[in-house]
């Protein structure tokens, strides 16, 4: 399956996976570290919000350098989002890794707020939660997944199958300090 | 005759069989408005533009944007509405005027219905002495997705080549972002084809600012 393996380069439009094609029985074994690895070695995959600590949740953000965003609003947020998954550390039974996606449901998919604990940076866990993701969209048929990137972590992306501006399309971002709007 | 150049406002990112010739129109909005008058034609602007002031009032959910009378008589008025009511197959007659790639329309239905927002552009004509009479069209739209609290996308932009060149593709992006920034939504972002990041810069929006990229995963050229 697409999801594992290291990717340089994105496939020719002759490999590229198919939409449809549905995840094996053992679709863990499809991941980079399974289901099975992580659990053993202390960490839960979810993908639920219900237990999800936002307060906890937020101060992730914060110590990766998101600016610190109202938890309510977090909450909003996260009731309008498609798909979620994190990863809890049993042990401290908070999120150390994150990754959500909007989008309408059939076309297209947006992936936000990617970020793992840098105490946990590292070991895998940001491509875990990304991996799982995109298997879950890719397996409701959408294919066409985007996402804004840092300079500093196109690396980190290439590799899942990202490429950035693909035939000169470009992510763009409305700017109201550049429209007099504060 | 007046050369109009035509403009794609697509955002939308495709399979490449959808690529389509564009060239840019550099009239600013008012301009590429006047520049819509045509020999005996009567275009009265009804929407004033948008000042930092009126910014602040709040935008009603359908309004007319501009109004303009017809050498037959007829009255023409591009109606503008955030409201979402989108007759699917309208949409899809649209699609097809613009030459995109068909789609389930049971699909562009379930996406719409879950978009956060809906634009439309819709012509009404009025014959004159046939009031009762009249003929309403879609000829633009624009949707956003959006987790209702930070962000917003925006996707699909597309107006009716016969109505193109007129300044409508900006009002309609335009009149979107600002009922986006009325939902309190901070952060709308969208993926431009290179032929219309110009207009969208002129609307606005910064490409990769602060050296932030758009990538998408294994995309099909």
């Amino acid at each position: 399956m697409l999801l594992r393996g290291i990717v340089s380069a994105p496939l020719p439009s002759t490999l590229s996976l198919k939409a449809s094609a549905r995840p094996s029985q053992n679709a863990s074994l499809s991941f980079s570290i399974s289901d099975q690895e992580l659990e053993s070695r202390g960490f839960s995959l979810r993908r639920s919000i219900a237990d999800l600590n936002l307060d906890h949740l937020n101060s992730v953000f914060v110590a990766v350098g998101f600016p610190k965003r109202d938890t309510e609003k977090i909450r909003v947020a996260l009731e309008n989002t498609e798909s979620v998954q994190w990863v809890e550390y049993r042990k401290t039974q908070r999120p150390v890794a994150f990754a959500r996606a909007t989008g309408d449901g059939v076309f297209n998919a947006i992936i936000w707020d990617v970020v793992v604990d840098p105490s946990f940076q590292g070991i895998g866990l940001g491509k875990a939660v990304m991996e799982r993701l995109l298997e879950e969209l890719l397996g409701k048929g959408i294919t066409n997944i985007g996402l804004y990137s840092e300079p500093r972590v196109l690396g980190f992306y290439r590799p899942l199958g990202f490429v950035a501006d693909p035939d000169g399309i470009r992510g763009m971002v409305y700017s109201r300090k550049r429209n007099n709007k504060f | 005759m007046l050369d109009i150049c035509i403009f794609v406002t697509s955002v939308l990112f495709f399979p490449a069989r959808r690529k389509l010739k564009v060239c840019q129109t550099r009239a600013s909005f008012w301009e590429s408005i006047r520049s819509g008058f045509l020999k005996n034609n009567t275009t009265q602007v009804i929407e004033p533009p948008s000042t930092n002031q009126e910014e602040e009032e709040p935008l009603p959910e359908e309004f007319v944007l501009v109004e303009k009378t017809l050498a037959d008589g007829a009255i023409e008025q591009i109606i503008f509405s955030s409201g979402g009511d989108v007759d699917v197959y309208d949409l899809q007659a649209l699609c097809d005027k613009v030459g995109w790639p068909r789609r389930p329309l049971s699909k562009l239905s379930a996406a719409l219905k879950n978009s956060y927002m809906v634009a439309t552009l819709h012509s009404l004509r009025k014959s004159p002495g046939e009031e009762r009479n009249e003929q309403k069209k879609l000829i633009g739209m624009a949707r956003a997705t959006s987790d209702h609290a930070f962000n917003a996308t925006i996707w699909d932009v597309l107006v009716d080549p016969s109505y193109q060149g007129q300044g409508l593709g900006k009002a309609l992006v335009e009149k979107t972002i600002r009922a986006l920034l009325q939902r309190d939504i901070g952060n709308i972002t969208l993926f431009a084809d290179s032929q219309v990041v110009e207009f969208y810069r002129n609307l606005g929006f910064e490409p990769d600012p602060e050296g932030i990229k758009g990538m998408f995963w294994h995309p099909r050229y």
